[in-house]
């Protein structure tokens, strides 16, 4: 006869199991404690566990992201910079050929001022930032304006070949005294244009490249993020810096120096509009960037959102779980050694 | 009635209590034996009132089988789970950090910063060595799961033959049950013994039972092949040296029958032979899949010539392997492309300009330093869909990079899947073996009260005896 038989063994081992799986479950209820995270998020989310993964992953690419916008950035101000300058130089340069024009100004002085203008635009356009020329286009590693100053350059040997073919006699020739208005006009027309504003540039002037830097400044956004050397703006600007720079130091007679000054003065113009539309561009452009940084700023906090969503738990929760854990283990271990006490040979004489 | 017939009468009862309190020690002694299973000295009346003892074993056969088949589970669970452990670290690293899937996003992220000034070497070298840890990642991968399923293999290999000696230790146990039932001795030794190597079997193989006549017992798998019947069945199992991707190891024969995996798995061998032949061989395909993928992410295009690998290169190279097929073992043989990797003296702006198959995949045509298109177009096709080998067990169509992070999560809820179905199995097998020990197990207050019992029966018969003696004697005084 037995009502419900109960082995030794069962009674001595009945909290072992029990035991082991409480103190397993403490270990990783203390690892949430401590870092808030789900102790194995493999375990916790199964096919889930993908979406962590991939949101963390994405957290970080968003920040690589940040980072290289923080480059672009750097290239745009610069640029920026440099454009304000330039403007700035064909303002002066304006200022002192208008004067010219009115006669009210020497022509030296608009020389001077031209070969200035001429130097300060090929030291700006040749600005370099971490080893890389700001106005090459992608051609980054060659500087992109050839000095015309230097005598030996190819610009300013092709100036005077054009010079030579157009009118049959270099500029210091006595002959060029004579160059009328009409004849300086077509020169500028038919020589100067095609050298500046046509193949000629990139042949003589510039080695920038057409084709500008694409950056990557979203997940799914690229833009342009550098201006060229060969903008219109620049190749005005040069023209009539080089032009008058050389031309007024020549034997070209004052009628023909006056006609070249009405043109520059008109080019300057254009150029510094064109300049002022470099300029808004390169903002718009800033502005994209920065945009697109802040998106990607709030989109990694809204990934991270999710990702404490998934793997998160609650610290109140996990911190009580803990505490009851504890106090289960004890009343485990208070009840052990009671049964352990609990025999009939102690009490048999 | 006589007094020589009450003394034998007194003399029975001290030998049948001296064979109890034997009885009662031994289920002491073996109180804390899990295979043993408490006798009971069942005291019967035959007519002259003598009386016989007969032995008999606790036993339940319902419960000890179902102790059986919950042993079954949780040993081919634990061993599964286990294994899967060791994938998960070994292969995807700790909390997934070393995975195929965070290194291509560290690839990427190289590649982002490298566009945003693609003239910059030092950037070009980082980008590169990303794509190293890409490749890195994939090569130990693949050897480590190479070296999980020949470890898997080696052990099934011992089991099979541990299971072999534990057959034949059941033939020795079930040889001496039978011969002592047909004799008329207590077998209950011989009958602890044959559970005791019934449940060691049932962890390699699930077992079910048939009883027959004489005590003999017949066994058999769960999907019916005969393990054993008066002879052990051979089990037999041919280890393979080296387990290339893609092919899967040998069978374990029992009886010459096939043993099938079964699902969950049960029993040690099926966990070995699951982890070997659908968990690891799985695992290999996605990092194969995830290997041509780079491949074809990196591959330089040309309007005159046929596609061919970039940055990431194979032995197939300069063809590139075919679009939407699996190709085994391609992660354990994917490459940086010399023309490319410094470390293999090649030039790491073939990166950026395109060309590493020759001019005419040259895509900087002006080569300007700054040119970034092609490394903004490599990594827009890293999260561009494409297609995959469906028979990896993940979306086929989806981008490389949703690709590899899918891989982890199918790992993910396949190791869940085995965790879950390893507690529920153990609380079975604990359950199963506590509810089994009450049934069968000692209680040892209930040994010593039966032991007082004896103890004042033994007091009475041999009071008894004392009584017979001194009326013996005084008979013969008046006698004499």
């Amino acid at each position: 006869m037995k009502a419900s038989f109960v082995s030794t063994t069962a009674v001595s081992q009945a909290l072992r199991y029990s035991m082991q799986r409480t103190q397993s479950s403490l270990v990783s209820a203390q690892k949430e404690v401590a870092t808030g995270k789900v102790a194995d998020a493999g375990l916790a989310l199964g096919a889930q566990a993908s979406q962590v993964i991939s949101f963390s992953r994405d957290i970080d690419r968003l920040n690589g992201i940040v980072d290289s916008n923080a480059l672009v950035s750097s290239r745009l101000s610069a640029t920026q910079l440099a454009l304000g300058k330039l403007s700035a130089t064909a303002q002066d340069f304006l200022a002192t050929l208008t004067a010219s024009a009115s006669g009210d100004a020497e022509g030296s002085l608009a020389r001077a001022s031209a070969a200035t203008a001429l130097e300060q635009l090929t030291s700006i356009l040749n600005t370099s930032q971490n080893g890389e020329y700001l106005f090459a286009g992608v051609n980054t590693d060659v500087k992109p304006l050839n000095a015309f100053s230097d005598p030996a350059s190819a610009s300013k040997a092709s100036f005077d070949a054009a010079f030579l073919t157009h009118f049959g006699f270099a500029q210091n020739d006595p002959a060029a005294a004579s160059i009328t208005a009409p004849q300086m006009d077509a020169f500028i027309t038919a020589a100067l244009e095609p050298q500046f504003l046509g193949a000629g540039w990139q042949a003589d002037w510039s080695n920038a490249t057409d084709q500008k830097i694409v950056s990557r400044i979203a997940l799914n956004e690229t833009t342009e993020t550098s201006v060229g050397a060969n903008a219109p703006g620049m190749r005005k600007l040069a023209m009539a810096a080089a032009s008058i720079s050389d031309l007024l130091n020549s034997n070209v007679g004052v009628a023909g120096q006056k006609q070249l000054i009405e043109r520059a003065v008109s080019m300057v113009g254009e150029a510094i509009a064109s300049l002022a539309d470099l300029q808004s561009q390169t903002g718009i452009v800033e502005k994209r960037v920065a945009d697109a940084s802040e998106r990607i700023a709030m989109q990694a906090s809204v990934f991270e959102k999710h990702v404490l969503t998934l793997e998160g738990v609650d610290p109140y929760e996990a911190s009580t779980r803990v505490a009851d854990l504890l106090s289960s283990i004890e009343t485990s271990y208070a009840l052990t050694a009671r049964i352990q006490q609990l025999s009939l040979l102690r009490f048999l004489g | 009635m006589s007094l020589s017939s009450a003394l034998n009468i007194a003399q029975s009862s001290i030998r049948n209590v001296g064979r109890q309190t034997s009885v009662v020690s031994r289920n002491v002694l073996e109180a804390n034996n899990t295979d043993y299973s408490r006798r009971t000295a069942v005291v019967t009346s035959t007519a002259p009132g003598a009386r016989v003892l007969e032995i008999q074993r606790a036993t339940n056969d319902q419960l000890f089988r179902q102790n059986l088949g919950a042993l079954s589970q949780w040993s081919g669970q634990s061993t599964l789970f286990s294994g899967m452990e060791l994938l998960s670290v070994s292969v995807n690293g700790a909390d997934n950090t070393g995975s195929p899937a965070t290194a291509i996003g560290r690839l990427q992220e190289a590649m982002q910063i490298y566009s945003a000034a693609p003239s910059n070497q030092n950037l070009a070298e980082s980008a590169l060595d990303a794509a190293r840890q890409v490749v890195r990642a994939l090569n130990d991968g693949t050897v480590a799961i190479q070296s999980i399923r020949t470890d898997s293999d080696q052990q099934i290999a011992s089991a099979v033959s541990e299971l072999n000696n534990l057959l034949a230790d059941f033939k020795n146990s079930n040889d001496l049950v039978i011969q002592g039932t047909r004799a008329g001795r207590d077998v209950s030794d011989h009958l602890d013994q044959r559970d005791a190597t019934l449940k060691k079997i049932a962890e390699y193989v699930p077992v079910s039972t048939l009883s027959r006549a004489d005590n003999d017992m017949v066994l058999m798998t769960s999907d019916g092949t005969m393990l054993f019947e008066s002879v052990p069945r051979s089990v037999t199992f041919t280890a393979s040296s080296a387990l290339g991707a893609g092919t899967s190891g040998n069978a374990v024969y029992i009886d010459g029958v096939a043993v099938k995996g079964g699902n969950p798995a049960s029993g040690k061998l099926a966990g070995l032979t699951q982890l070997r032949d659908t968990v690891a061989t799985t695992m290999q395909s996605q990092l194969d899949e995830i290997s041509r993928g780079l491949i074809q992410a990196f591959a330089e295009t040309s309007t005159s010539q046929p596609d061919a690998p970039g940055l990431f290169t194979w032995p197939g190279a300069p063809a590139m392997p075919a679009a939407g097929t699996l190709v085994n073992g391609l992660a354990g043989t994917i490459r940086l492309n010399p023309a490319i990797d410094t470390a293999q003296g090649g030039n790491a702006n073939l990166l950026r300009d395109g060309g590493a198959n020759g001019a005419a995949y040259v895509a900087n045509a002006t080569g300007g330093s700054s040119y970034a298109d092609l490394l903004i177009a490599y990594s827009d096709r890293l999260d561009a869909p494409t297609t995959f080998d469906p028979a990896t067990g993940i979306d086929p169509t989806s981008s490389l990079s949703d690709y590899s992070t899918n891989a982890i999560g199918w790992f993910e809820a396949t190791r869940q899947a085995a965790s879950s179905a390893l507690q529920a199995s153990e609380a079975l097998a604990i359950r199963s073996a506590e509810a089994l020990s009450n049934e069968t197990g000692v209680n040892v207050d209930m040994e010593m009260s039966l032991l007082l019992d004896l103890e004042h029966s033994y007091e009475a018969s041999a009071r008894l005896l004392s009584v017979i003696d001194e009326m013996l004697a005084s008979l013969l005084a008046a006698v004499r």
